[in-house]
């Protein structure tokens, strides 16, 4: 199986020949994956340099913590990429942002309504969790839309709060 | 000695008093709320009594109830940790009107420290310099405090009257932004300490903020444990603490002079048992007192690492009526010790809380660390209380040998399953200004970045990529095995099935 590791805006072409064995740069080299006590954290062994770290999906790549620094790594196998490049040409309509709960808690404030126009950074709701109210804020200038939640009501982790539409014509709005 | 205290409290400092009680032979009691049933303070107390639900309202806070524990299960004394009822005038009253002995100061000390305007009155009439601000002025409603700010001048800090722990804090650079800021101010104080009152101070730049621990007996004799360093703080949370300081380490007639003036600020509500004053030191040397903590301190373990002092020990020797165990000249500091406060904060995602259940925890031990936990794997983080879930300390012979360890001690501490600050205090550090002792209070806010200070170490771009690559590519056969194939298991019971029918 052939991937394309992309990191920093670096590619890296793996390609995966066996459970011990990969082909990276031209060279074929001996590696070692565990997951240590089957969780986030794995230990690898490289041509016998040893590492260890924390890979976490993400919601589109992968971060991976080790040795104090944080990488944000998006993956794609060879079939995968082909299909995105040709896709490339398509225009995404107007740019939307869901504002989903970042830790559980308690909506403290909701200073907005459905269909408000918002700033850029303007808060949208106070969330109080372990004592400390975090303001959460608009990414960037747009509308409220699909609001559904309250002031006083707890909210679990992840959950949908509210959608912020970017104007189409707005000139701040970046065409992905 | 006392024969049983009960701990009001949860989480790491529970444990840190139940240990001094162990080792004093003193019989334990926990308290705990529904969300803490398997939490270790409970595991380790002699005796468990369930407070009620889980907001800290329903249970660490229900003064009464806790009280009414105590005395069914006949504890002579009540140790209050920090946060909670530590600085309750009000509960440190009840329990002595209840026959128990509360581990800290007396109720009329409290209270006069705890209206942080009246601890500010009482410090300046007995000649210690405190920062410029409204105390004078009671308790002061929106416009009025709009009135007053120009007298203070910009930039300035909004405070809750009966504040702590960086909660119901505000800092105010103009006019404009300070009737939204007074409310968010004032929300905060409300829902955190149940009053909205808030006073105004001038914020002083370039300052670094440097406490000093007292120990104060009932007889009048007042000592302390020399000073720490807290500038390391985020929205006024302290994260970092050492002792000594790098500032003070090559003054020694200052820190004397500050030391001095900390046991006087004592005397100055007639204090016993340990407490810290606050200090803020500008860029010019000059300090003025901030406010005193009338309880034990998160950070006390850095004192305890360099004075040899066990302070939760000698609190509960001082509150049954012993003579402190140590006059001032037999105080000796020795080598560095360095505290990281670990908080179940995402740094990556702009120090968001984490919750969830702690899958794995692996500790680092070996030489000169020091750990003080209140969790374990298989433990459910819940969003009631504070991230604060343990802390590291290291002691080292030199600062620059503290902060090796302490890098060594942070790539070794593992915890799965919640998102800790641990990355934050690798790249802390790293940092330049951290190493060399040249930061402030506003360092962490102004200065730092996750990014830049990373730009030092060193990049591992090829085995980040291999790695998640090789996760990704393991999670996708999982994946394909699902489908594909019939469970393996199944296949090996088979095969051997047929191997015994082919005997």
């Amino acid at each position: 199986m052939k991937y394309i590791a992309e990191v920093d805006g670096l590619e890296f072409p793996i390609e995966i020949l066996d459970e011990h064995h990969i082909c990276f740069g031209g060279e074929t080299i001996e590696v070692d994956l565990a997951a240590v006590s089957g969780q986030l954290l794995y230990s690898l062994i490289v041509n016998g340099e040893s590492f260890e770290g924390y890979v976490y999906p993400d919601e589109r790549s992968w971060q991976v913590l080790l040795l104090g620094r944080s990488y944000s790594i998006f993956i794609e196998d060879e079939r995968e990429k082909r299909l995105r490049t040709t896709e490339a040409g398509i225009v995404s309509p107007g740019r939307e942002y869901t504002l989903k709960a970042p830790m559980p808690g308690l909506a403290v404030a909701v200073p907005i309504d459905e269909g408000q126009r918002v700033e850029k950074g303007q808060i949208l709701v106070i969330l109080e969790s372990m004592k400390m109210q975090n303001e959460l804020r608009a990414p960037f200038e747009g509308n409220v839309a699909r609001l559904k939640i309250k002031a006083g009501e707890g909210v679990q982790q992840k959950q949908a709060l509210l959608t912020i539409v970017a104007p189409i014509t707005s000139p701040s709005v970046e065409q992905k | 000695m006392f024969k049983k205290i009960l701990i009001a409290n949860r989480g790491e400092i529970a444990v840190r008093i139940l240990r001094a009680c162990r080792e004093l032979g003193i019989k334990t009691v926990a308290v705990y709320s529904v969300a803490d049933r398997q939490a270790l303070h409970v595991r380790y107390a002699d005796e468990a009594y369930l407070l009620g639900p889980s907001p800290a309202r329903d249970s660490y806070l229900r003064g009464d109830k806790i009280i009414d524990i105590a005395r069914k299960c006949a504890a002579d004394a009540i140790h209050p940790g920090y946060g909670f009822l530590a600085e309750r005038a009000d509960f440190a009253a009840a329990c002595e009107q209840a026959g128990l002995v509360f581990i800290g100061p007396k109720a009329l000390s409290i209270k006069t420290m705890g209206d942080k305007a009246v601890a500010r009155a009482t410090v300046a009439k007995a000649g210690i310099p405190v920062v410029p601000g409204s105390e004078g002025e009671g308790s002061l409603r929106d416009d009025e405090l709009l009135a007053y700010a120009p007298k203070i001048g910009f930039p300035l800090i909004i405070k809750a009257v009966s504040g702590g722990g960086g909660k119901g804090m505000r800092d105010v650079r103009n006019i404009e932004e300070m009737p939204d800021l007074i409310q968010s101010a004032r929300r905060e104080a409300e829902s955190s300490f149940g009053d909205g009152n808030v006073y105004l101070e001038k914020l002083v730049e370039g300052a670094r903020h440097i406490e000093f621990q007292i120990m104060a007996d009932q007889f009048g004799n007042v000592i302390h444990l020399g000073e720490r360093e807290c500038s390391i703080q985020r929205r006024h949370q302290k994260l970092i603490e050492e002792s000594p300081s790098p500032f003070l380490v090559d003054d020694q007639p200052l820190r004397q002079q500050m030391g001095v003036v900390a046991i006087q600020a004592a005397r100055a509500v007639d204090y016993a048992n340990a407490g810290t004053i606050e200090f803020l030191l500008d860029s010019n040397r000059r300090f003025y007192f901030l406010e005193m903590n009338t309880r034990l301190q998160v950070e006390h373990p850095v004192t305890e690492v360099v004075t040899g002092m066990d302070i939760v020990a000698e609190q509960i020797r001082v509150a049954y009526g012993w003579k402190l165990s140590r006059k001032q000249e037999d105080i000796q500091w020795r080598g560095a010790a360095i505290e990281c406060r670990i908080n179940v904060e995402d740094p990556y995602n702009g120090f968001l809380p984490s919750s969830g259940r702690i899958t794995l925890t692996q500790p680092p031990t070996g030489p000169g660390v020091r750990i003080d936990s209140g969790v374990y794997a298989g433990f459910e983080i819940s969003p009631y209380y504070d991230p604060l879930i343990s802390k590291m300390i290291v002691w080292g012979e030199t600062r620059p040998q503290a902060i090796i360890r302490m890098r060594r001690a942070l790539e070794e501490y593992k915890i799965v399953g919640v998102r800790t600050n641990i990355p934050f205090h690798q790249t802390m550090m790293d940092t330049y200004p951290f190493i060399t002792g040249k930061y402030d209070t506003r360092f962490v806010e102004e200065q730092f970045s996750m990014l830049d200070a990373a730009e030092n170490r060193e990049m591992y771009l090829d085995i980040a990529a291999l790695m998640a690559t090789l996760v990704a590519h393991d999670k996708m056969e999982h994946r394909t095995q699902k489908y594909d194939k019939p469970p393996q298991k199944s296949t090996w019971k088979w095969s051997n099935r047929q191997a015994r029918s082919n005997r």
